[in-house]
């Protein structure tokens, strides 16, 4: 059984990459992966479609790795990488916030893919609180690309990292709500985004029906 | 030089203007003197700076020397504050942590399924053992140095050597003495002891390595290895029930398999293959 080329979303790489990239979730002995998780990282970076099932793909090839020869050469590089672009988030957030978006849309895909023994990577927690918190400031919260990021990315991880670290959710959802009741120059969706994700965790990270119905009944698809 | 390092220098020096530490016979063998700092050899200080801490191999020492006759200084000891590590090793770390404490359980477990199948056939076989190895009871558990030695034991695994001895040499097909065996971590050993059993187990596994030329060994056709854990390695010696009878009607037990898993553990005991079967 062979995972065509849409599960892991590479039809955005030229051909070249492609070949390279299925080697290495095939045989990842052959090729270069400091390489491959650079090309992944700088992809992922770009590509806003990309940064939301890059983690995937990575973890395939983690897995592909350690059953080869029980290496985590891609792992460490690719963790390492990531390190580097935290570091330097600030600097990346001011020249391009779509960038930005998409760097805290992958390591929040990272953490959700990349398991440990089935437990979420402990080093990555911290990191992506940083991240979560950024997008939880007011200057942040004026930009929807940036709320809406901020609430995707709590939907789908925030019951894990809620559980590795309670307190950090605690001081997260204190700005949100500061944010939603008393920053003025919210737009009327970053206002109904943050209101969802606020019942949302209220409700044990998930909507009632009559919730769901009230924020998801107009939507298309 | 790490700062460490540095410091430790300092304090020796202080010490050393109090006590005089004059070239013994045999001090230009060593590169440390006595108190633990370098040989203070004015020569070789200056250039020990300006080597900063790599060996050259182009370098001669004072005493006419390679530089590669003594262990090049390295940075020290790496601070392990997490904030400081990478995250590559900080999830390789924790990842040998977790690994380390899901082996204790899976060990412990074999440990107490396999004890109350000895006790029951030493007590049908009427004889009593005079080592009653309680393993459980008395098993390594400080993780600092499970840690440390599992890193010992992956050092010796991540080898072409050991790769090439466990597709030859099927589990079943071992034999002691002869083949090497995985030293068993979780057992309680002096740290010289311990050292030394991964020494050896090491200088065993060479007899593995890749041929220089073509294949001198034939490697048998075996049927691939089950993808087993590193407690799986783990043969658990238990002294013989019947020591006096000859070896061709008893063999000693020397694994044990254990189907795992959540639902009971059946213990299904194996014997090695006979001495004149190879």
């Amino acid at each position: 059984m062979e995972n065509s080329a849409e599960d892991y979303r590479i039809q955005s790489f030229d051909l070249d990459t492609q070949r390279l990239l299925k080697t290495a979730l095939k045989d990842p002995s052959l090729v270069n992966l400091e390489k491959v998780s650079n090309i992944i990282v700088d992809q992922s970076l770009k590509d806003t479609v990309f940064s939301k099932e890059a983690g995937r793909i990575c973890y395939t090839i983690v897995q592909a790795e350690a059953k080869q020869n029980n290496g985590n050469v891609f792992r460490r590089h690719l963790l390492n990488r990531l390190q580097q672009e935290f570091k330097e988030r600030e600097e990346m957030r001011a020249r391009s916030l779509q960038e930005w978006v998409c760097y805290v849309t992958f390591i929040c895909n990272i953490f959700d893919y990349l398991k440990v023994n089935n437990m979420p990577m402990v080093a990555l927690v911290h990191p992506v609180y940083d991240c979560l918190m950024r997008l939880a400031k007011p200057d942040a919260l004026m930009n929807e690309d940036e709320v809406d990021c901020l609430v995707v990315q709590l939907h789908r991880i925030g019951e894990q990292l809620e559980k590795a670290d309670s307190q950090r959710m605690n001081d997260l959802f204190f700005l949100l709500r500061d944010g939603f009741l008393l920053q003025e120059s919210l737009t009327s969706m970053a206002r109904l985004l943050l209101l969802e994700i606020l019942e949302f965790r209220a409700g044990g990270w998930m909507l009632s029906s009559t919730a769901h119905k009230y924020y998801y009944s107009e939507i298309a698809d | 030089m790490s700062d460490w390092t540095k410091e430790r220098r300092r304090e020796d020096h202080n010490i050393e203007h109090e006590k005089s530490f004059g070239p013994s016979r045999w001090s230009h063998c060593r590169k440390r003197g006595v108190n633990g700092s370098l040989r203070s050899n004015s020569e070789a200080d200056d250039i020990d700076k300006r080597r900063n801490g790599h060996a050259d191999s182009s370098y001669k020492h004072p005493d006419r020397r390679h530089a590669s006759f003594t262990t090049p200084e390295s940075t020290g000891p790496v601070s392990r504050c997490g904030q400081q590590a990478d995250w590559g090793s900080q999830v390789e770390d924790d990842e040998m942590r977790r690994d380390v404490h899901r082996d204790m359980q899976r060990y412990r477990r074999r440990i107490l399924g396999a004890e109350f199948t000895q006790r029951e056939r030493r007590a049908s076989s009427g004889s009593s053992g005079s080592c009653d190895s309680r393993e459980g009871d008395n098993m390594e558990t400080d993780e600092a140095v499970l840690l440390r030695r599992q890193k010992q034991i992956n050092y010796g695994k991540n080898t072409l050597a050991y790769d090439r001895y466990i597709k030859e040499v099927p589990k079943h097909m071992r034999q002691p003495g002869v083949h090497p065996k995985t030293p068993n971590k979780f057992r309680k050993y002096s740290r010289r002891s311990w050292d030394q059993q991964i020494k050896l187990w090491k200088v065993k596994l060479h007899a593995w390595d890749p041929p220089a030329e073509e294949g001198q060994d034939k490697t048998l056709d075996v049927v691939e290895e089950l993808n087993l854990d590193d407690v799986m390695d783990i043969e658990l010696d238990f002294p013989t029930i019947t020591d006096s009878q000859n070896s061709q009607t008893s063999l000693p037990i020397h694994s044990l398999s254990v189907e795992d898993e959540d639902c009971g553990t059946p213990v299904k005991v194996q014997r090695t293959a006979e001495p004149n079967m190879s």
